[in-house]
């Protein structure tokens, strides 16, 4: 698993790729909760992640609980198809805010 | 003794009132070697007065060293100071008399080759004359007292002083023998304590008499006083018994701690490591790492589950334990692993390859070479086949009283022991087995769960081993022909099912093994998910609240809602847990 940071539209964009399971999840965790409290919108791209495992999805609620302390805002973009399942099955996909891509992502948390 | 020489130097011609203060002189002296409390003050006061009772300028008492080689002088009286002076035991005069044991007057040293006149050199003293009688009792040479330059009458020793200081010299030997033999006594005393306390310490390393209808029995018999053997068994928290036989390489002291040690652990780590071969891997290394070079432990150690007759056990080098089945057969697990101690990392992490043996209401003896190679009569060993031989006779009977048996006729006639005698037993022969437990051990799953095996793996519980897991798992469910959908709902229960494993059942990465077996039946595809842990308490599994955020739970969520059945079977019969999971096919 990776990931990349970028900026869109004054939102900090994070891209994981691979497989997000019980051993690169807490890799996972440790970049998305190094975002919180820098004041800005966080967008998480899933559309390179394949795989990602209860461990994983945690961790994306952990750090959303996180953001929302610090009043910062978060939503999913590009959720892969296999993710998006996993989420679904977890009942958390009315929990996230799930986005089609990067812009839409941009106008929801902005 | 004394007496009867100084009748003798009476007749010699000595005035009745010199008997008559000889006697009281050696009478007074012998008291005081037979009271003394210090040997050395004594000593030093009976030259200080036979020296002034004989009238001679000096006096001095020389003991043999306890090599033979030197004599040191002890004790000293006269104008020179020679406390501490060693010289060669077969120098000067003193020399020759302990050597000869025999007394001499040198009337004129400058006459007298034997004498040494360094001593006088170095001192400035000059001897003129002599008067030396040796300390000996019974042969053994002890010392021997000197006495030179008489003062008195014409300044030369006769017989009659010779015979005086002769028998001083006997009564001196003997207290200075006696002091010895006491001062001997005393430190075997306390050797011989501290061993019995040792054997104390030991004797509660062995366990507790449980009753009578305990299935696991042991004796044990120290050919000394400590045992380098031991044995060990209790009940596990799952119901199990675990058992311990092991044989240090050597005896005594050191031996004795040695088992202290790998008892003590084996007590402690046994509790908690259910698995015999993964446990003795453990132990070995710390031996290994701690053991005094050249020491080793023959061993083995083994569960015992006395629902169903089903024991598991790794043997480390040791003599092999006979099993002998309900009909009277015997077989022996011969040991497949090197001792204990030997190498730190002899063996690769899958750790001392294991047996599993149903009893089925036989009986398996444990035992050490002190047992077969013990003798029952004047040089005829034991032997493995005179101990299947009463193992044999004692089918049916009472285990213990067995051991006893055997304990009795190696150990029983007063013969010395050639080497620890240790013995435990297994007796399955009393427990009640239910059929079904029986057919699991036969063959697994055998009747619940049919269809094709068709792959299965095993693997470290690791997490950079889910991957591989998921690789394998989607491969062989495109293989049975699920949709690419479903395909992914079964990498994922399976995954989740896995990390159950590694986070829960053992707790932590790389405790233990996970064991995935899959079955094609026409119908659906079976997961069965085994792992070596202890049994985890289904009812505390519980699929999350969906309401609650929290992480960790949600795995199990996540499992039944891809999966058509979720279930955990009865533990395996040898430990563990085994989750089956079915994904029914083209729903």
């Amino acid at each position: 698993m990776e990931h990349q940071l970028s900026e869109s539209g004054g939102a900090i964009v994070i891209a994981f790729s691979g497989d997000i399971d019980l051993q690169t999840s807490p890799e996972a965790r440790k970049a998305l909760l190094g975002l919180v409290g820098k004041g800005q919108p966080i967008l998480v791209d899933l559309s390179g992640v394949g795989y990602i495992d209860s461990s994983g999805v945690a961790s994306l609620v952990e750090c959303l609980q996180s953001v929302k302390k610090s009043g910062q805002k978060l939503a999913l973009v590009s959720v892969s198809d296999g993710a998006l399942r996993v989420l679904q099955l977890a009942r958390l996909d009315k929990v996230f805010v799930i986005c089609g891509t990067v812009e839409e992502g941009v106008q929801s948390v902005t | 003794m004394n007496g009867i020489e100084l009748t003798g130097g009476a007749q010699m011609g000595v005035a009745p009132e010199a008997v008559h203060s000889h006697l009281e002189l050696l009478a007074e002296m012998g008291r005081d070697f037979a009271t003394s409390q210090d040997l050395e003050q004594t000593l030093s006061r009976a030259v200080e007065r036979i020296t002034d009772y004989v009238d001679a300028e000096a006096g001095a008492l020389f003991m043999l060293s306890p090599s033979g080689e030197l004599l040191r002088c002890d004790a000293c009286i006269g104008p020179v100071e020679i406390t501490g002076l060693e010289i060669a035991a077969d120098q000067g005069i003193v020399g020759f008399c302990v050597q000869k044991d025999a007394g001499r007057i040198v009337r004129d040293v400058s006459k007298d080759p034997d004498f040494n006149a360094a001593v006088d050199d170095e001192t400035g003293f000059r001897t003129r004359s002599i008067l030396c009688a040796p300390m000996s009792v019974k042969g053994e040479r002890i010392g021997a007292i000197e006495l030179i330059n008489k003062r008195g009458g014409d300044g030369l020793f006769d017989d009659d002083d010779l015979h005086l200081l002769q028998s001083l010299s006997v009564s001196a030997g003997l207290a200075v023998l006696n002091a010895r033999m006491a001062a001997e006594l005393v430190e075997q005393e306390r050797v011989k304590r501290e061993l019995e306390l040792a054997a104390e310490i030991q004797r509660s390393l062995l366990p507790e008499e449980k009753e009578t209808d305990f299935p696991v029995k042991g004796v044990n018999l120290p050919a000394r006083v400590v045992s380098g053997d031991f044995y060990d068994f209790y009940p596990l928290d799952d119901g199990r018994v675990a058992f311990t036989l092991g044989d240090v390489s050597g005896k005594g002291m050191n031996a004795a701690l040695m088992m202290a040690k790998t008892a003590s652990l084996l007590r402690c780590l046994g509790k908690a490591i259910k698995e015999p071969g993964r446990l003795l891997t453990l132990v070995n290394a710390e031996v290994a790492e701690t053991a005094t070079r050249g020491m080793f432990v023959t061993l083995v150690h083994g569960v015992y589950d006395p629902e169903s007759g089903h024991v598991r056990l790794a043997n480390a080098g040791h003599e092999p334990p006979l099993f002998v089945t309900r009909d009277g057969a015997f077989q022996s697990i011969e040991a497949e692993a090197p001792p204990l101690g030997i190498s730190p990392a002899l063996l690769d992490e899958d750790g001392f390859p294991e047996t599993e043996l149903h009893l089925d209401g036989g009986r398996l003896f444990v035992f050490t070479d002190g047992v077969t190679e013990g003798y029952v009569d004047e040089g005829i060993e034991l032997g493995v086949d005179g101990l299947k031989d009463m193992i044999r006779r004692a089918a049916g009977g009472d285990v213990q009283a067995l051991l006893n048996e055997v304990r009795q006729k190696i150990g029983g006639a007063g013969r010395a022991l050639r080497d620890d005698v240790t013995l435990l037993a297994i007796d399955d022969a009393g427990q009640s087995h239910s059929a079904d437990v029986s057919a699991r051990v036969a063959e697994p799953g055998a009747t619940d769960m049919p269809g094709e095996k068709i792959f299965q793996l095993r693997v470290t519980a690791k997490a950079n081993r889910l991957r591989l897991i998921r690789n394998a798992v989607r491969e062989t469910a495109e293989f049975c022909g699920f949709s690419e959908a479903d395909t992914g709902d079964i990498v994922l229960a399976v995954d989740e099912a896995c990390q159950n494993v590694i986070r829960h059942a053992y707790g932590h990465e790389g405790e233990g093994d996970i064991a995935i077996e899959f079955r094609h039946r026409p119908d659906a595809m079976i997961l069965l998910v085994r792992d070596f842990a202890d049994p985890v308490d289904i009812s505390k599994i519980k699929p999350r609240d969906l309401d609650d955020l929290r992480p960790g739970g949600l795995g199990t969520h996540l499992i039944g809602e891809v999966m058509d059945e979720v279930d955990f079977l009865p533990p395996p019969i040898d430990g563990g847990n085994l989750l089956r999971l079915v994904k029914k096919i083209g729903d």
